[in-house]
């Protein structure tokens, strides 16, 4: 894959160069700060970007104005972001547009490098992968919970890595089942959540979002 | 009939209360009033009869003027609860130095008792509230004591009048007992407004007062900063710091193990991670209680925002705009949200939550509410939560109020002013 990656730490950047070249993919240019960050997403068009929320200039949140503003030009622009905590209101203004191509992830998810390249795979396929920390707090916030307290212990733990962005059979994997069980579980949750079910896992993870976001 | 009876109750009790007022008010010029008939008595030949009715004035009106003012005070507070600070000069400590010599704030003295003695004294007639409660009791008989003074007379009109037997008289003393029953229940009441006008503290004193208040709160601001600075570094130390010892120990472990047992090695590798992990997630919670990021990223609104989503009630945030204010007020008045969420979850035990930012009229303060549909019951404890809230936001001038019937709702409205909007 094409990457593009911006993060102003050096030494991070420097480190997740290596490790994405590691495993094979390009890393087409580097950014530094937010200007820089909008300029390379728009001129490489990359496969998917990795991109830091808070840069220079002002140590705000520059990072991710410049992966919205690069999205709002080329909609669904795969963009992965990386911070050093997580916040729903992030995940929110990330998951807005539906368009699917986006991944949210604290930065120590790079410490297990298969699972991060492989939630960087899904991302440039258009999917959608969320840092299991910001399920965790869409999981446990009031208004949805009352609704959510409906599922088996078993079914809430399934609805959590499917908002992850996981397939059936990644889930499977995770929790030691056949997918075909999992299948089993997802309908049954989806039948008891109301949503409809839907075979294209990006826009299943869209619509799991889309409710627990809902108030 | 009730409200006869309550009629005749409130002139019966204005009517002392004007007799009151009267012989308070009156005190001095009656002093004066006294020397002049002295001066009179003893004649213009008599050499005395300028100087003595001179001295009884003089000493007569800087030796009650003070007890007077102190009445009136009394009195004020006492019937409409309006407090008036006296403003005085407090004595200072008298204390014995190495030499033996006593120090009471002006000069050594040579016995703790004649310290305090010159302490007293000197302080009594150095206060500058001594020019304040001569110009009262100048004013006030022509003011509040002319007032008071309508219903005494129409009574001694009424006697006088009554006791004799000409029309005219007894008409005139109708008169004035009508006048007094009237005036009864309201000829006290001017008393207040000029005690509030001319027995305030002077800007002087309200300065002095104003300083020692800043004082107690910026002793106030440095210990609880001192106190958060011990407990970061408390929290560095035997956290983030001692994980980051045993990461390098297992990493170097792992580095000697390498070439002879590499199964191991890798199972070391995997605890430095997972140790890293959790040094992290440590770092970012001890992060969130110094300075959340989100405040940082997006300022006050968007981080109020964000501690909505976060709480386990159904919080709704309302705000007028983008409101960037000073870091250090942000601050407090986010942690000071964050704190009422908390409690409002733990405490109260609400589902819901409203929050709301805005600007006052004056565009000069920033009114923060949070209002939940918990059981209420919620008071401002010494040492309790909301007490210390009161405190911090005290340091920026900020006020709390909380409203809060058993049974809820609670309301809890911060204010702090700032110019910087």
């Amino acid at each position: 894959m094409r990457i593009v990656v911006a993060e102003d730490l050096y030494l991070l950047r420097d480190g997740m160069v290596r490790l994405m070249e590691a495993y094979g993919h390009q890393v087409v240019a580097t950014a530094a700060t937010g200007p820089e960050t909008l300029d390379a997403l728009l001129t490489w068009r990359p496969d998917v970007a990795v991109v830091d929320v808070r840069m220079p200039p002002a140590q705000s949140d520059e990072g991710l104005r410049a992966a919205l503003d690069a999205r709002r030009e080329v909609p669904g622009l795969p963009v992965l972001i990386l911070s050093q905590h997580v916040e729903q209101l992030y995940a929110r203004e990330l998951l807005a547009d539906g368009a699917g191509g986006i991944g949210y992830f604290l930065k120590e998810s790079v410490f297990d490098a298969d699972q991060f390249i492989d939630a960087l795979e899904r991302v440039a396929g258009g999917g959608t992968a969320m840092d299991p920390a910001v399920i965790g707090k869409l999981l446990s916030a009031g208004p949805s919970n009352r609704r959510l307290a409906a599922l088996t212990a078993r079914e809430h733990s399934v609805l959590g890595l499917m908002a992850e962005g996981l397939s059936n059979q990644a889930i499977g994997r995770r929790l030691f089942l056949s997918e075909s069980a999992i299948s089993k579980y997802t309908t049954s949750l989806f039948g008891k959540l109301g949503i409809t079910d839907d075979d294209n896992s990006n826009r299943r993870v869209l619509a799991v979002l889309a409710y627990l976001n809902s108030p | 009939m009730h409200q006869v009876r309550s009629w005749v109750a409130s002139a019966a009790v204005g009517f002392v209360r004007a007799c009151v007022v009267v012989a308070v008010t009156m005190l001095v010029p009656a002093v004066w009033a006294a020397a002049v008939a002295l001066g009179i008595w003893w004649g213009a030949a008599n050499p005395w009869s300028w100087l003595a009715p001179f001295v009884l004035v003089c000493v007569g009106t800087l030796a009650l003027s003070r007890p007077v003012c102190r009445t009136v005070r009394h009195l004020v507070a006492r019937w409409t609860a309006t407090v008036l600070p006296d403003g005085y000069r407090q004595a200072g400590p008298v204390t014995q130095m190495s030499t033996g010599f006593w120090w009471n704030g002006f000069g050594y003295e040579r016995t703790s008792r004649d310290a305090l003695l010159d302490q007293r004294w000197r302080i009594r007639w150095r206060d500058p509230a001594n020019w304040r409660d001569l110009r009262f009791t100048a004013i006030a008989p022509l003011t509040a004591g002319v007032v008071a003074a309508v219903p005494v007379a129409g009574v001694a009109a009424a006697v006088l009048g009554f006791s004799q037997s000409a029309l005219p008289a007894r008409l005139l003393g109708g008169l004035g007992l009508v006048v007094a029953v009237a005036g009864a229940p309201y000829a006290w009441r001017p008393v207040r407004p000029v005690a509030v006008r001319f027995l305030r503290a002077s800007a002087a004193m309200a300065l002095a007062d104003r300083v020692d208040e800043l004082t107690a709160r910026r002793a106030d601001a440095t210990v609880t900063q001192a106190a958060e600075i011990r407990r970061i570094e408390r929290d560095l130390h035997d956290g983030a710091q001692a994980r980051l010892v045993a990461l390098g120990l297992a990493l170097a472990t792992a580095e000697k193990l390498m070439a002879t047992d590499p199964d191991r090695a890798r199972a070391l590798m995997r605890e430095a991670r997972a140790g890293a992990a959790t040094s992290l997630t440590e770092l970012r919670e001890l992060v969130r209680g110094i300075n959340p990021p989100v405040l940082n990223e997006r300022g006050l609104v968007d981080a109020v925002r964000a501690l909505a989503l976060d709480s386990p009630l159904e919080a709704e945030v309302g705000a007028d705009g983008q409101l960037r204010l000073d870091p250090p007020v942000e601050s407090a008045v986010y942690f000071g949200i964050a704190e009422l969420l908390t409690n409002a979850v733990k405490h109260a035990r609400a589902s819901r939550a409203r929050i709301s930012l805005a600007r006052d009229a004056g565009d000069t303060a920033v009114v923060v509410e949070v209002e939940d549909d918990g059981r209420g019951g919620a008071e401002v404890r010494a040492g309790g939560g909301l007490a210390g809230l009161r405190r911090r936001l005290a340091v920026f001038d900020g006020t709390l109020e909380v409203t809060s019937p058993a049974g809820g709702p609670t309301r809890v409205r911060m204010v702090v002013p700032c110019a910087s909007l």
